[in-house]
């Protein structure tokens, strides 16, 4: 459950990138976010894993009360929310399986729940003859696949991914979102900025439109509507 | 409105000290030429400071020698009976800043003499006793000294003041100086090799600023993501303070037996020197490079 009160957030350099958005999502939505480069999408997807904070207004994620996280307390509720990137952000000195693994290194869970964690979510997307290769011995869906078993490993309640197929061909792309909707499926909420026009189009889900910092549509079942 | 709920903040497992300490290690092997600049440097530093702390240690056991020895002699005339001795004892005695007056007498003086002499003893016999009676006179501060002396001199009776030199009271202001100069110097020098460690792990940070952003999107606290900071800084450091302690451990012992000085000037044995500088050498290795290692990466913990 994700829910966002009348936010506002300025930049220190004066940039106003979201001007009162409100929205509720529920446990087990599948949502695309869209709309125009530079019309604040970012900076709402950034908003919920509490990389910027708002400048005002009220934001809840999981359970936790975004704006009045202490510091100590933001690893905490990272935990519980998953993010990819369009550049996948793995270590190219750990092999697949390492990778998926740190995420669970850091949290300290045990080496046991750690390896039988890896392997179903090597299972779950897919590369488990891959296990022990090297980031830049796969391709860029795989990376991204990766990237994904990583963002799963620790059970996250909602997956935030912001461009996730931005520097994937049209294949890769539906791939990785036939994979975001089998974890959706088993109950995950989903929030997905992009500007991948046929996705949106094919898969009709909740669109929210982000123009010049407002919602400008939020309609169940929507279409991209950008010529671009 | 939802419910909110608290984060759980839990202590570190012991499991992951030993990550820390695997990465830490790691870490220097991976960075090996930084690493070896951030030792080199930190081990100059300490050298130079392990120098101070030996030549600060020698200055003050050479002033509390000193100190404990600052007396004068002031012999008497021969025509004075022995009668009067206790007279000019008490006069002595009655100056201001007089810290104990001991009278060695003529026959006293002698048989020092002659122990002195040993086998040569008979080089003495036939002369009688050439020796004035005379008195030991020990003042309160080293630099009453030669006005002291000078007003005994003038005492009835005295023939002659002498006193073991006059440069001492000028040396040690001179030691008192060099002694308070050198703990600036010191500071100065543990402050240099904190920024030292922490340059040196800041210029190997750039390849594992990723790393740390990583680390912070999938949940790990600041702590856990410092640990294996914190364990290179002070390796680093401890590696940095053995190299010094070595070399001066030897160059000391070396240097202590065949460097012959007299007291108050003698060196101090070499082993209770080490015992004092040794610990020190290590405690600020150990702090400049723990604070090196956590001030290196504190500005990429902000994700």
């Amino acid at each position: 459950m994700i829910e966002m009160q009348d936010v506002w957030k300025e930049y220190n350099n004066g940039v106003t990138a979201l001007q009162g958005v409100s929205v509720r999502i529920a446990q087990g939505e599948f949502v695309y976010v869209v709309g125009p480069s530079g019309a604040g999408k970012s900076t709402f997807i950034k908003l919920m894993y509490r990389e910027e904070r708002p400048t005002k207004g009220h934001i809840f994620v999981g359970g936790f009360n975004i704006e009045r996280l202490r510091d100590r307390q933001i690893p905490f509720m990272r935990r519980h929310v998953g993010v990819i990137f369009q550049d996948f952000k793995l270590l190219q000195k750990l092999t697949v399986e390492e990778n998926v693994a740190f995420a669970m290194e850091v949290i300290e869970a045990s080496k046991r729940l750690t390896r039988k964690r890896v392997k179903e979510m090597l299972e779950l997307v897919g590369l488990v003859d891959k296990a022990k290769m090297f980031p830049n011995e796969l391709s860029g869906g795989e990376q991204q696949r990766v990237a994904v078993a990583r963002a799963l490993v620790n059970k996250p309640s909602v997956i935030v991914a912001d461009e996730p197929t931005g520097n994937l061909d049209p294949d890769n792309s539906w791939q990785i979102l036939k994979l975001f909707e089998r974890v959706n499926d088993r109950g995950t909420t989903i929030v997905m900025a992009t500007h991948n026009r046929e996705l949106v189009n094919a898969t009709r889900k909740r669109v929210i439109a982000i123009e010049q910092g407002q919602i400008a549509r939020d309609e169940e079942r929507g279409d991209y509507g950008y010529e671009d | 409105m939802p419910e909110t709920r608290n984060a759980g903040i839990t202590a570190m497992k012991i499991r992951t000290y030993g990550r820390h300490g695997k990465e830490g290690f790691k870490n220097l092997f991976r960075n090996g030429w930084m690493t070896f600049a951030a030792v080199s440097g930190v081990a100059v530093t300490l050298l130079i400071l392990g120098v101070s702390l030996i030549i600060s240690v020698n200055l003050q056991n050479i002033l509390t020698n000193i100190e404990s020895e600052l007396q004068f002699n002031a012999y008497v005339m021969d025509q004075v009976p022995t009668s009067q001795l206790p007279a000019i004892k008490h006069e002595i005695s009655s100056l201001g800043g007089i810290k104990q007056v001991t009278l060695i007498t003529k026959e006293q003086a002698l048989s020092t003499m002659k122990k002195t002499l040993g086998p040569n003893a008979d080089l003495l016999n036939g002369l009688g006793n050439p020796l004035p009676n005379e008195f030991v006179v020990k003042a309160d501060s080293p630099k009453t000294i030669p006005q002291l002396a000078s007003l005994v001199s003038k005492i009835k009776g005295i023939q002659k003041v002498q006193y073991g030199a006059s440069f001492i009271p000028r040396m040690l202001s001179i030691f008192t100086i060099v002694r308070d100069t050198s703990v600036i110097f010191i500071i100065a020098l543990v402050i240099m090799g904190m920024f030292l460690i922490s340059n040196t792990i800041k210029i190997t940070i750039f390849t594992r600023r990723r790393e740390i952003e990583i680390m912070k999107l999938v949940g790990a606290t600041d702590g856990f993501i410092r640990g294996p900071f914190f364990v290179e800084g002070t390796l680093l450091g401890l590696i940095g303070a053995f190299i010094p302690s070595v070399i001066l451990n030897q160059g000391y012992y070396f240097i202590q037996k065949n460097v012959v000085l007299f007291p108050p000037f003698a060196l101090m044995p070499d082993p209770i020197v080490m015992n004092r500088v040794l610990p020190i050498l290590y405690a600020v290795g150990l702090l400049i490079g723990a604070w090196g290692g956590i001030m290196s990466m504190r500005r990429y913990l902000r994700v």
